[in-house]
């Protein structure tokens, strides 16, 4: 039981809403940074995904692994990653998550579990099985959930991996996190098969679809999955149905997209707009609460930009450190 | 010249969680459209020509077409000629909304449904006098009996074509009106579900813990899913006047503790405090103030102590094919028999 109508109790209510405050306002600062040609390299925003990341990743902790995409900020701050890190980071920063040379699509925090963004599409499948075998091995429940999407699940490392978990019976959960677009290219033109789930099923991996706008949609049907594979019960594939409000690329032209689709999206399926809605029309929290919450993220976010300005850049002789790992 | 058909065949329906907390089945879209096929086989065999489909971007549209193509190769005609209803596909629940009533609008003598209980709902919902035809492709599926499509398509065809008289043919059924706040915000087919969650979430309900009341237009033993917690307790036909509504909480003292499948292969013990009889056309305020009401198996609406929730079960509020008495009676009029072939004379 809980203190609330809900599934979590209060305080952890306002968390989800904080994570995903956090990931909407690092993204439009960046949306605004990057068109001032102040940070250097390519970003995929995540802004109107974030009830997806959020519900997954606060069934984990610090132990389990993930690994991320291209379009990896929010995963990285749903699953704990410093936000001053990894705003240094994608500034190219000394200070950031990786002494700033990974950029937006290499963050990576190994003490969180975040085995890294990946500038290659459906690359953090393999990964994660890998991770997964380590704590089948350890036994200690540890699982793994990787993130592809709609266009990354045609390639051939995903399908792999699917096999090789079923095989293996791998605490895996495959999240094919689906916008509807592969860069600019519709579902339906290429992908054939046609359902995510019809591919799980024919590695023997059960499937579930979700409404990925709604964070309580994830957060059961995660909640459920993680709780199997964590007891042995093996792979599985979540697919969430979801929407991003800026382009593939920031500096997409989105000639693709109807004329109105993005601001129909954020009146009508803005994930944080709508959980704000269900926990103030019930009384579960004071709109006050959110704004309060809303303040400090902004704060947060402000801070993390002047102190990423602030910082130096790597320097040459630091160019082939951490490229390894010592065993 | 012989009445059109409408096919609507839902992609995306039997995805839910009880994949995972209950092993439930996953029908793959490639089977969707063989189903689909097989349908349009049986119409044809009938003597049906037209058929309008939904279109869709799960992919069933696109199978079809491959299955048609290959006939139309080899020479064959056993498909009636497929019209996709010109419609947007939005890949949500108004798709099935829009082209049920299209459907109406276009004058078909009925519509084949592929889908589960919430799929069947949605068509009924808009699809008015004109009968429906169901085949199981969801996941709970008390709605549409299980069967094999060529004979729901034989059976269709049978019956559109007059070829079976009306008052066999087709069957009355019942409904429950969901009144929001004076307005029909919804209907259900088989059950309606009071529940403490105050989110719809991942819709499904698996947790009986949350269970306070259940209201239902037929209680059957042989369904699973709410309705079999009716069924188990007092069975109540399709058939006959009004259904059956149940007080359930957690287990307590003075309860009766009932075990009853919920969803596939999902065996629950259910608190029941009393159940009695929901005659038709009598509106009943649930007790529960606030929660959500599941239709059919799934979480739809959530609502607070501020709404005012009424249902009202509604006697023959839309039609269905008779499958099995259309079957019936084809065998023992022989409307599959041809005439004998004539015997030669011995020479």
């Amino acid at each position: 039981m809980t203190n609330t109508p809900y599934p979590l109790d209060k305080a952890d209510l306002l968390q989800a809403y904080r994570t995903m405050r956090t990931i909407r306002e690092f993204e439009e600062r960046l949306h605004i940074d990057f068109a001032k040609g102040d940070i250097p390299g390519f970003v995929h925003l995540y802004a109107g995904e974030e009830a997806c990341a959020t519900g997954i990743m606060m069934h984990l902790n610090d132990n389990d692994r993930i690994a991320s995409t291209h379009r990896g900020h929010g995963h990285c701050i749903a699953k704990g990653v410093d936000v001053h890190e990894m705003m240094a980071e994608i500034y190219g920063r000394s200070t950031g998550a990786c002494r700033g040379k990974g950029g937006s699509m290499h963050i990576a925090d190994l003490s969180k579990g975040m085995m890294g963004a990946n500038g290659i599409l459906g690359a953090g499948a393999p990964l994660i099985c890998g991770a997964a075998l380590a704590a089948k091995f350890r036994g200690d429940g540890g699982v793994g959930i990787t993130f592809v999407g709609d266009g990354a699940s045609n390639q051939g490392t995903f399908l792999e991996s699917m096999n090789l978990a079923a095989v293996w019976n791998l605490p895996v959960i495959f999240v094919v996190e689906n916008n509807g677009y592969a860069e600019s290219t519709a579902m339906e033109w290429a992908v054939s098969c046609d359902s995510y789930i019809d591919r799980a099923t024919g590695f023997g991996l059960p499937g579930v679809t979700v409404d990925g706008t709604d964070f309580f949609a994830v957060y059961e049907a995660a909640g459920e999955i993680v709780k199997r594979a964590r007891e042995g019960g093996g792979p599985a594939l979540l697919e969430c149905n979801m929407v991003r409000f800026y382009g593939h690329f920031e500096g997409d032209a989105q000639t693709y997209r109807a004329k109105g689709e993005v601001e129909n999206l954020r009146a009508n399926r803005d994930c944080i707009k709508l959980l704000a809605q269900r926990l103030t029309e019930t009384g579960t929290v004071a709109p006050a609460e959110l704004e309060a919450i809303d303040r400090e993220v902004n704060a947060l976010i402000e801070d993390a930009v002047r102190c990423a300005k602030a910082a130096p850049p790597p320097v040459a002789a630091d160019l082939l450190k951490d490229v390894y790992v010592a065993y | 010249m012989a009445p059109a058909i409408g096919i609507i065949a839902n992609p995306v329906s039997a995805r839910d969680i009880r994949r995972v907390v209950a092993n439930a089945a996953n029908l793959q879209i490639a089977d969707r459209a063989n189903i689909v096929l097989r349908v349009l086989a049986a119409l044809r065999a009938c003597g049906i020509t037209d058929v309008l489909m939904m279109p869709e971007h799960g992919g069933i549209g696109r199978h079809v077409a491959r299955g048609l193509s290959r006939a139309a190769a080899h020479g064959e005609a056993p498909y009636p000629a497929i019209h996709p209803l010109p419609m947007p596909v939005t890949g949500t629940v108004a798709d099935t909304h829009r082209a049920a009533d299209e459907m109406r609008r276009a004058g078909v003598a009925a519509i084949v449904v592929l889908g589960g209980d919430g799929t069947h709902r949605a068509v009924v919902a808009h699809c008015g006098a004109v009968p429906v035809a169901g085949i199981s492709t969801g996941t709970n599926n008390a709605f549409p009996e299980h069967r094999e499509p060529t004979i729901t398509g034989l059976a269709t065809g049978l019956a559109v074509t007059g070829q079976v008289p009306a008052d066999i043919a087709f069957a009355a059924n019942k409904r429950i009106d969901v009144l929001l706040n004076g307005r029909v915000e919804e209907i259900a087919l088989v059950d309606v579900a009071l529940v403490t969650e105050r989110y719809v979430g991942a819709r499904a309900l698996w947790k009986p813990e949350s269970f306070r009341e259940l209201f239902v237009t037929f209680a059957d033993p042989e369904v699973i899913g709410m309705s079999a917690i009716a069924g188990l307790l007092e069975p109540v036909t399709r058939e006959e006047s009004g259904g059956l509504m149940v007080r359930l909480g957690t287990p307590a003292s003075g309860m009766t503790v009932l075990r009853a499948p919920i969803a596939p292969g999902l065996m629950a013990s259910v608190g029941v405090a009393d159940w009695r009889r929901m005659p038709a056309g009598v509106p009943f305020v649930p007790e529960v103030k606030a929660g959500s009401i599941a239709l059919d198996g799934e979480r739809e609406i959530a609502f607070s102590a501020q709404d005012r929730v009424s249902l009202t079960l509604r006697d023959d509020a839309f039609r269905t094919v008779n499958v099995g008495g259309c079957m019936q009676y084809a065998a023992q009029n022989r409307l599959l028999t041809g005439a004998p072939a004539p015997v030669t004379a011995e020479p």
